[in-house]
């Protein structure tokens, strides 16, 4: 995995894991690697890696089962929901970047239709 | 004890010019610093001072609470930058000294990452390509089992996938009672592995802190955050 | 200590292998291009020599291990400045040990060459041979072997302290004149300085013990060894006991205020 320094690297990593689950490559109860493992596949602090799963934990994401380890969440509700905040997160990219080279709101949905993108 | 290495009000004077200047730090166990700024900033003289070589001209540094001796020596590994290895030692004679020298030292590790990273060791050092030398003394350095690891340019002059396999080594060195110290001109490709920061202007502690929360506040990597530092 | 001692000879074996070898090739070149005298002259020359070469070769191990990079490899490690010092210093005492020997080894057979050649008849047990020497170093040199032993011993413990002169300085150097304008010049100082005060006191202490010389005319012919060591004894306890505080002195300065 490539990293953008310019941004916390545990976002990056959080980010990419949602992405996962999303995408049903990481399913609801799999197990992570441990913190340790997981640093040393993406060539990082096992610091960084364990604060990715602090947070994430936080977040409901996943949660830790003593001595067994981190597993992905089986609430198909909560990975709904990552998936809402993350199509919610590229809908306001979107709309931010559109707006910057001049589209309004409307502009954009009427955008969308012409040009056939959503068929 | 979390601070495994205290500098308190630190200064290294020589009769032309002033190295370290009033340097106060503090490095916790189990992170991983960057040491960063120009040549001519400290850091190397830092390191030096750490690990005994120089004699600080007034402040104190304490290793788990301990003062400077000989004895805290045990507990650093310390990587030169420059060229210090015996030089007509072959790099097997040099791996039977750390092992004689240093209780703590793993020669099977060293021997395997030698061999992992092309370093013949019936060789002589001084036959050895500069980057050859280069993979040698950050292994030996990663080969001790310590607290502390200071490594002064450790990818200087080593090619690029060795500085692959030597940032590896690193990150599987390193655990929460393991604290590495890494100053570095190659800020790109160590930043991704730093817990915490510390910016040496001059001889002044300029910037310290946690690297995440550089990049969240500043917008910036910490190369670019370096380049705006330094400007 | 002994770590220490080990990795010094290790590093120059290459050295002493070549300096015995080309001793003993110098050794025959002499004796065959010049028979007994150049036994002789081989054994007269060999110590003036080698001395040199020792008091090199010892001051540079340590000249080395402050002034070079190199150097590091030993500071790093987790040994106390005395421990270092006493290191070096058993290291020069070992090596020196061992130029004497080979010399007496020299001696020795050098000595039996000499016989065999001046035509006496020579069983070859112990007795035969000390009494060859003997004979050959009285009517050749002027002394018996005890005498000559006493001599190189006496200049072995003043070598010893003439090597600490040096490496005190340069501990100097690299310690409190480190930070220092022209603290090379003011460590060369103190090392002309502590070498005057090592001349001065043993002057003063040779005028006390005047009284014993008027016994000597003429050295080998009047006294015995045993005599020689009574005159040559505040010698070498004075530089014995020099070289202790140059001990201590350099190892309390390599423990705290090194700088290199």
């Amino acid at each position: 995995m490539e990293f953008n320094n310019n941004m916390p690297i545990y976002l990056q990593v959080m980010h990419r894991l949602k992405q996962d689950i999303i995408a049903g490559k990481l399913k609801p109860g799999d197990k992570m690697p441990s913190s340790r493992e997981y640093s040393q596949e993406l060539g990082l602090n096992f610091n960084t890696v364990a604060r990715v799963y602090k947070e994430m934990e936080m977040e409901d994401i996943v949660y830790t089962k003593r001595g067994l380890g981190t597993f992905i969440t089986e609430s198909s509700e909560k990975i709904e929901s990552i998936r809402f905040e993350m199509a919610k997160e590229l809908i306001e990219n979107f709309v931010n970047g559109m707006e910057q080279i001049g589209f309004t709101k409307q502009d954009m949905l009427s955008f969308i239709k012409e040009t056939n993108l959503m068929n | 004890m979390t601070q495994i290495l205290e500098i308190n009000n630190l200064t290294k004077k020589y009769y032309n010019k002033v190295a370290l200047e009033d340097i106060n730090l503090s490095f916790e166990r189990g992170k991983i610093y960057g040491l960063m700024g120009p040549n001519g900033s400290g850091k190397t003289t830092l390191m030096k001072v750490i690990i005994g070589l120089h004699k600080q001209t007034s402040g104190s540094i304490l290793i788990d609470g301990n003062p400077l001796s000989y004895k805290t020596k045990a507990n650093v590994s310390y990587m030169p930058t420059e060229n210090f290895l015996y030089d007509n030692f072959k790099v097997k004679d040099v791996v039977k000294f750390y092992e004689d020298m240093y209780s703590d030292f793993k020669t099977e590790y060293v021997l395997q990452i030698l061999k992992d990273i092309n370093v013949d060791t019936e060789f002589r050092v001084s036959k050895l390509s500069s980057g050859l030398v280069g993979k040698l003394k950050v292994a030996l350095a990663l080969s001790r089992d310590v607290d502390i690891y200071m490594l002064d340019e450790p990818l200087n002059g080593v090619d690029v996938l060795a500085r692959d396999v030597i940032m590896d080594i690193i990150v599987k060195s390193h655990n929460e009672n393991k604290t590495f110290i890494i100053s570095s001109h190659l800020v790109s490709e160590t930043e991704k592995v730093l817990d915490s920061v510390v910016f040496l202007k001059e001889g002044r502690l300029e910037l310290s802190g946690d690297a995440e929360e550089l990049r969240q506040q500043h917008g910036l990597s910490i190369e670019n955050l370096y380049k705006e530092v330094y400007k | 200590m002994f770590k220490i001692i080990k990795y010094d000879f290790l590093k120059k074996y290459k050295l002493l292998l070549i300096t015995i070898i080309s001793s003993v090739l110098l050794n025959l070149f002499l004796v065959v291009k010049l028979g007994v005298s150049g036994s002789i002259s081989f054994l007269a020359f060999f110590p003036m020599a080698m001395i040199f070469l020792y008091i090199g070769d010892i001051i540079k191990m340590y000249s080395d291990d402050l002034n070079k990079k190199s150097g590091y490899m030993l500071f790093m490690t987790s040994n106390s400045g005395y421990k270092i010092i006493v290191s070096k210093v058993v290291t020069a005492i070992l090596e020196g040990l061992s130029i004497l020997l080979l010399y007496m080894i020299f001696i020795i057979i050098n000595s039996i060459y000499i016989s065999t050649a001046q035509g006496f008849e020579l069983n070859v047990n112990i007795a035969e041979v000390i009494n060859a020497v003997n004979l050959v170093l009285s009517g050749n040199l002027g002394f018996n072997l005890g005498h000559v032993f006493v001599f190189l011993l006496t200049a072995f413990v003043v070598a010893i302290n003439f090597i600490l002169t040096a490496y005190t300085a340069i501990t100097i150097r690299k310690s409190l004149f480190s930070e220092v304008k022209l603290g090379g010049f003011l460590s060369f100082v103190i090392f002309v300085g502590l070498n005057w005060a090592t001349s001065f006191t043993t002057g003063k202490l040779t005028s006390v013990v005047s009284p014993y010389y008027d016994n000597v005319t003429n050295f080998g012919n009047i006294i015995s060894a045993t005599e020689l060591v009574m005159i040559l004894l505040p010698v070498v306890i004075l530089s014995a006991i020099e070289s202790v505080i140059m001990i201590i002195g350099s190892g309390y300065l390599l423990e705290k205020k090194i700088n290199l």
